[in-house]
């Protein structure tokens, strides 16, 4: 972090001046280094703070399921839906998602990964099969948080490490901040711009610090995961990984492919609610489905818990085989059970989305103005380098209309590949920026082409799905972007009218 | 069920006062830093605590003290964002007094060698010892496994915020492949011996 302040620092400091500035150019190198990656990895992760909204807005005409299911209903819909993977090939695991308060949708999937077919489905309130998801944009973004579109080992190694660069440079960042407390509140705009920017970037960088942190160790946990189970293996379990995960995960399905009967999964809810009265259906993951060795494993949820859902496992005949722990069991259970939600902000309803939503944007803003704070330090000693004031200005704000334009291609249903769409946007964005006279100038044009490009996106969701909205959530969806839009043209607008 | 609804907004109504008071203190203690400061800074971490644990009443240990956490950074925020100073572009800037990053002599070679030593080697020492834990520690199969493998960014992280900042690179190099030996050889050499 950027320490610049204007009164002269105590001559008695917690940390010494040499400490201070050694660990300012790890931070800075380190900050460098990883800067795209982590702003990229940031923005796409706000921006999935609000998955399961966006996936029904892109899928406006889904049905809505807004009352609780009942066991026999969940049961009917494993028996509706092992009859199409049947039909499909792909009768191998099959998992259901039931609705909840937050997301009134219920989802099934399945796939048989030797046959590599795979299907997912929305249910409507009678139980049967009333539309396959469709929502490529919300999943393009997914991919791009956690994989960046790589190969999935790669991907995930590489977002994990990022996680790691990130919550390094947090470590680093407090450790060269000497005066953290004293200028805790200082925030000053306008006038010298290196300080405006060091101020920006320490106070949302401190006050926001426990989210940062969670977000990061979590980040860089559930991406290192693969790897750290492998290692793991090796060391205990006879390399092999299945084992591994099954230690933290549950049990995993018999090899026994004798055909048996589906589990009766509502008597299994059932025998859950007869211990915890108050817990509610969220999912079933079915493995080796309508076999002698399949198991299941039930997510159901007791208000009050920040996991997701705990999980109790069954085998096929509704013996129950334990549980996941991950409400009230021990520590490791609860962290465990915590992760992801606390990751992804998706445990309280909208109100935690939405600090969530501003928190991720907090940090996507250290991620930038870190950089740029680099850089206008470079300018400040007479070492400008304009190139790269370029290229990170385009890169900046060439996400938020790269993430526009793929929305836009999403729902015009061509088929064209939005990684491909992304790349070409951010690639066009650079290219602006060297066309375009000053960095300044780029910026603020990038800047309004995004506005410009998110409008677009609500204009033609509206043209696209006239008449056929069946879930209000668009509407929301909507009027968040046309917000958006007008919070990124705002400042340029008014800074155009005012007289020089 | 009303009963329970009042209860949960009157706790979480009162964490959010509590953590705005905490948040003002310090606020007035750092800004305006008044004779009785450190007594205004205690007052101020207190309030905050209070706020936090005014949170896990209504909710959950966990899950209130997640959203305290929350609404403690976004408060903080407001109370940041009320309180700008906006300044003239007119007016000169201020002489910086700030410390300026360590300037070091670098090349390719120790560039490479700072890297592979910050994203290699710090790695392959933080898995090794989080692999040691969760192998040798003398917990539930959860404790070990999780808290082995949250060991891992976090000291990985350490490892590289230290080997960026320390200009030699041979004790870096020293002392990460010592812990490595040492976290390997907990977590291998029981299989290979025995």
């Amino acid at each position: 972090m950027d320490t610049r302040t204007e009164t002269r620092p105590p001559k008695r400091q917690f940390l010494s001046a040499p400490f201070v500035q050694a660990m300012l150019a790890g931070h800075s190198a380190l900050g460098i280094a990883f800067a795209a990656l982590i702003y990229i990895v940031c923005v796409s992760g706000t921006v999935l703070v609000f998955l399961a909204e966006l996936q029904r807005w892109e899928q406006p005409d889904g049905p809505v399921i807004s009352a609780e299911v009942t066991p026999e209903f969940v049961a009917d819909v494993l028996a509706t839906v092992q009859v199409q993977a049947r039909a499909e090939g792909a009768a191998h695991d099959i998992m259901l998602v039931g609705p909840t308060a937050h997301t009134p949708r219920f989802a099934a999937f399945y796939h048989d990964d030797d046959a590599g077919v795979d299907g997912d489905w929305l249910i409507d309130a009678e139980g049967l099969l009333a539309a396959p998801v469709e929502a490529p944009w919300a999943e393009f973004l997914a991919e791009l948080h956690m994989e960046l579109h790589l190969p999935r080992t790669w991907g995930l190694l590489l977002v994990g490490l990022t996680g790691v660069a990130l919550l390094s440079s947090l470590i680093s960042g407090i450790l060269s901040h000497p005066r953290v407390f004293k200028d805790a509140f200082a925030l000053r705009w306008g006038g010298s711009r290196r300080l405006q920017e060091a101020d920006l970037h320490n106070r949302l960088g401190v006050w926001g610090l426990p989210f940062h942190v969670v977000v990061s160790l979590s980040g860089a946990l559930l991406g290192l995961s693969t790897l750290i189970i492998g290692v793991l293996a090796l060391a205990a379990y006879e390399g092999n990984s299945e084992k591994a995960f099954a230690a933290i995960l549950g049990p995993m399905a018999r090899a026994d492919k004798s055909p048996a009967p589906l589990p009766d999964l509502a008597s299994m809810i059932r025998q859950v609610q007869a211990r915890s009265p108050q817990a509610r259906f969220v999912s079933a993951n079915i493995q080796n489905v309508g076999t002698a060795g399949q198991v299941v494993h039930l997510g159901m949820k007791t208000p009050g818990y920040l996991p997701m859902a705990n999980m109790y496992f069954f085998d096929g005949a509704a013996r129950p085989l334990g549980d996941g722990g991950l409400e009230t069991g021990t520590v490791g259970q609860q962290i465990l059970g915590a992760l992801q939600p606390l990751h992804f902000g998706w445990f309280g309803g909208i109100l935690v989305k939405l600090a969530y939503g501003a928190l991720g944007l907090a940090l996507t803003v250290i991620a930038y103005n870190g950089v740029t704070i680099w850089l206008i330090r470079r300018r400040d000693k007479g070492r400008p380098a304009e190139r790269l004031e370029r290229i990170w200005t385009a890169l900046g704000w060439g996400q938020p209309l790269a993430f526009a334009v793929t929305a836009a291609v999403s729902l015009s249903g061509e088929e064209i590949s939005l990684p491909a769409v992304y790349l070409a946007t951010v690639g066009v964005a650079i290219a602006a920026a060297f066309a375009i006279r000053s960095v300044a100038a780029a910026g603020t044009a990038l800047r309004l082409a995004s506005a410009v490009s998110i409008l677009g996106v609500v204009v033609l969701h509206a043209v696209s799905w006239a008449g056929q909205v069946t879930d209000p959530m668009a509407h929301f969806v909507n009027a968040a972007l046309l917000l958006i839009a007008v919070v990124l043209a705002l400042p340029v607008i008014l800074r155009r009218r005012k007289p020089a | 069920m009303g009963f329970m609804l009042s209860m949960t907004f009157l706790g979480t109504f009162c964490g959010v006062v509590l953590l705005a008071l905490g948040v003002l203190a310090l606020r007035q203690c750092w800004l305006r830093r008044p004779a009785a400061g450190l007594f205004l800074a205690a007052g101020g971490w207190l309030l905050v605590l209070a706020g936090l644990y005014a949170f896990t009443r209504p909710w959950n240990g966990v899950l209130g003290t997640a959203y305290g956490l929350l609404a403690f950074s976004i408060i903080a925020y407001v109370v940041v964002a009320v309180g700008i100073e906006i300044r003239s572009a007119r007016r000169p800037a201020p002489i910086s007094r700030a410390l300026e990053p360590e300037d070091r002599r670098t090349n390719w070679l120790r560039g490479t060698a700072k890297a592979f030593l910050a994203i290699v080697l710090a790695g392959f020492t933080s898995i090794g010892l989080g692999l040691a834990f969760a192998i040798a520690m003398p917990f539930a199969t959860h404790e070990r496994i999780v808290v082995g493998g949250l060991l891992v960014p976090i000291l990985w992280g350490a490892g590289m915020a230290w080997t960026l900042c320390d200009a030699k690179l041979v004790r870096a190099t020293i002392v990460l492949l010592s812990a490595s030996a040492f976290g390997y050889g907990v977590a291998f050499l029981p299989k290979v011996l025995g």
